[in-house]
């Protein structure tokens, strides 16, 4: 009885392809980049794509308030939505795959909540409310004790849940766990607003309806930076996710250290979670839909190629939500917080019919 | 010996706990948890198959696991490749011995080639990137393993056999000489098992691999397996030893009546001339039979199927005679009252004659 290789008699190409070509990742950057124009070109003030385009790469426009509008408000708050879509992307991609569990995202197990409950110490210790106002108001240093504590909020609630993950190895009962601690960070910070002033409590309230639009000059650099140094985590961490893809077992026989990894997680999630829910406040669905959704797109479970994919179709989801939030040609603004859940919610409904289960897309 | 791979000395294997490391230190005994077995003093050649047999909580997995290194050995050591496995990292572990679990990945989006590739996460940089010959072993284990047909469907759209080969060929990927699977036939129909089967055999044989696959299947066992680790359960004595590991070649076992003696003590009756169990018990007394070939062997199987003791003797007044000539099939029933036999020319009906008859010699022990 021998052994059949035929690996050598069958031509090269008929092996399929380890992960999609990169001109897939090529080509969501360039649909991308075509919403990061529109969404400074829409708004209550109409301002033509050609002038636009002009204005960003430096050329200037005859209209000088349409230059300061696009220079001041636009591109920061188009940046910032790149970015944080981008963030939220990735730490929930990386989290449904640590957790093994198709719901698992920055806004249901907790981490959001847990960053809000960071951004409300800082504010009450400083004795302002938790709002975008106030956070401008304690400029460049203020920021940064703000990422501090909205990361170190969410670290703490991602620990606990870890923690509990790590006795208890049933994903749902780990997810109303993560739900629990969830409601337990919510509820601190409901007896804090009880005690608050009503303008306050009226500020906390618009915080926690997201806002792309408060993040400003220097902050947008701590930002930037801070959820920078997350997506480098990430990316470094997704050889090591891959192989989680088999669960722990077969990781740790295979020599990867899982609490390397849990570790690398952590602190990535922490982060990109924690430091854009305290700059933009808790912004839903975009976590859960678009590693669902960017797995569907590239048929492949291969995180090398999801993670980039993954935070560019956040971004695009982002900037898309931000569009229809500005809602083009009229004064309002509704919050984004309203509009991610609203385009969230129905594509991962899609993305279970399609699949007919959840379970198999992933994990 | 020469060229062992995997060699265990005095191993103790079982479970580590407060409670009882207390205990033992208080009453001075050995281990400080609960034993599972000890004195496993085991090797496992290069080439070799081994198949490791025993009831279901006898200890098996946890075995398996303690010489994966993913559970502390209680007392003793593990030695793999010369190199004790305490002293040997994760990554260096994975280099030397890969593992073939029951645990389902059902991931969707996870082509057979990417998972297969996963072998190679302890030889790749960190990206992950496969080389040039990393890709080429890990075709070759896809050739091997004859799961190149579907190299590009999903795990999850997979039958269990074939997750089964897929999974065989992921360990191969990782280019291991020892690998242990743990109950690789389990959930697979006969077909699927024997392939299986014969592949770890292929591997072993012709690419050198030391395999330990665990098993509840007996006869598969004494086929395929160059040696046996049988761990059968004995009558507790205080807190201590409640397993015996029984190891040798299985024909070994079988003709020296460790095998026999190790299953009637758990109440089953080994039969020594077919290596399997036994099923019928006799209760309808003795018939004799004459005859030869498969026609008497298959006539001898039914009779013991309605529960009647076989015995080969022309001189028992309750006999069956069998002939077949040309294709042509004859049974003789003596039913022992009358004395012309009634000629039978099919097997059911030898059956069913003998069940209106109800007769049988007395069984004399």
């Amino acid at each position: 009885m021998g052994i059949k290789v035929d690996s050598q008699t069958s031509p090269e190409h008929s092996w399929p392809l380890l992960s999609p070509k990169n001109s897939l990742i090529a080509l969501l950057f360039v649909v991308m980049a075509f919403f990061f124009m529109l969404d400074l070109a829409l708004g209550s003030v109409k301002i033509p794509l050609g002038n636009v385009i002009d204005i960003v790469f430096g050329k200037g426009s005859e209209n000088e308030a349409w230059e300061k509008i696009v220079t001041y408000i636009r591109i920061p708050k188009a940046l910032t939505a790149v970015i944080a879509g981008a963030a939220l992307s990735a730490s929930g991609l990386q989290m449904q795959t640590l957790f093994r569990n198709p719901l698992a995202g920055p806004s249901v197990l907790g981490i959001s909540a847990g960053a809000s409950l960071g951004v409300a110490m800082v504010m009450l210790a400083s004795g302002a409310a938790a709002n975008a106002f106030a956070i401008r108001q304690l400029g460049l240093g203020g920021s940064w004790l703000i990422v501090v504590a909205s990361t170190l909020g969410a670290a703490f609630v991602l620990l606990i849940v870890l923690g509990i993950a790590v006795r208890i190895k049933d994903n749902i009962v780990l997810l109303i766990v993560g739900i629990m601690v969830g409601n337990i960070t919510i509820s601190i910070i409901s007896i804090w607003q009880y005690f608050s002033e009503p303008e306050q409590i009226q500020d906390y309230l618009i915080w926690t309806f997201g806002s792309l639009g408060g993040v400003l000059g220097s902050q947008l650099y701590v930002l930037a930076i801070v959820v920078g140094i997350g997506l480098m985590i990430s990316f470094a961490a997704s050889k090591s996710l891959n192989v989680m893809l088999l669960g722990e077992n077969y990781a740790r026989s295979l020599g990867m250290s899982t609490l390397y990894v849990r570790i690398t997680v952590i602190a990535a999630t922490s982060l990109l979670a924690g430091s854009v829910t305290g700059f933009c406040g808790p912004i839903g669905f975009i976590g859960i839909a678009v590693p669902h959704l960017t797995r569907s797109i590239l048929n492949t479970s291969d995180h090398r190629f999801l993670m980039p994919s993954s935070c560019l179709v956040g971004a695009i989801l982002m900037l898309v939500c931000d569009i229809i939030a500005q809602m083009p040609g009229s004064q309002t603004t509704l919050p984004i917080n309203a509009v991610t859940a609203l385009i969230g919610s129905p594509v991962v409904i899609w993305v279970i019919m399609k699949n007919r289960n959840l379970k198999s897309s992933f994990a | 010996m020469k060229n062992e791979v995997l060699l265990t000395h005095d191993l103790a294997i079982g479970y580590q706990n407060r409670r009882l490391a207390k205990e033992a230190e208080k009453h001075g005994r050995k281990y400080p948890g609960k034993v599972v077995a000890d004195n496993l003093s085991l090797d496992l050649a290069k080439g070799e198959l081994v198949c490791l047999l025993g009831p279901n909580g006898s200890g098996k997995s946890t075995l398996m696991r303690t010489i994966a290194g993913v559970q502390k050995p209680l007392g003793g050591h593990v030695t793999l490749d010369g190199r004790s496995l305490e002293r040997l990292s994760t990554k260096e572990t994975a280099r030397l011995l890969s593992l073939v679990l029951t645990d389902r990945v059902m991931t969707g989006n996870l082509s057979v080639y990417a998972l297969v590739a996963l072998g190679r996460y302890p030889y790749t940089g960190w990206m992950g990137k496969l080389s040039k010959d990393d890709e080429t072993v890990v075709r070759e284990a896809i050739a091997i393993t004859g799961t190149r047909r579907f190299a590009c469907r999903h795990i999850s759209d997979l039958s269990d056999g074939e997750r089964q080969k897929v999974m065989i060929a992921r360990a191969l990927a990782q280019d291991t000489p020892v690998i242990l699977l743990d109950e690789p036939t389990a959930h697979l129909d006969l077909p699927n098992r024997i392939e299986v089967v014969r592949l770890l055999k292929q591997l072993a044989r012709e690419r050198g691999k030391s395999i330990v696959m665990s098993t509840h299947e007996l006869d598969l066992a004494l086929q395929a397996a160059d040696r046996i680790w049988l761990m059968s359960p004995v009558q507790a004595e205080e807190s201590g030893k409640n397993i015996e590991m029984i190891s040798g070649m299985p024909e070994e076992l079988i003709l020296d009546g460790r095998l026999e003696k190790a299953f009637k003590r758990n109440g089953f009756e080994f039969d020594r001339e077919s290596g399997s169990f036994r099923i019928n018990q006799h209760h309808e007394g003795c018939i004799g039979l004459v005859g030869e070939g498969t026609l008497a062997y298959w006539t001898k199987r039914a009779l013991e199927r309605i529960g009647y003791k076989v015995v080969i003797d022309a001189s028992l007044p309750c006999r069956i005679e069998v002939s077949e000539d040309r294709g042509n099939r004859w049974w003789r029933y003596y039913n022992g009252k009358s004395g012309e036999p009634f000629e039978i020319q099919d097997i059911g009906s030898v059956i069913s004659c003998i069940k209106k008859n109800k007769t049988g010699s007395e069984i004399v022990a």
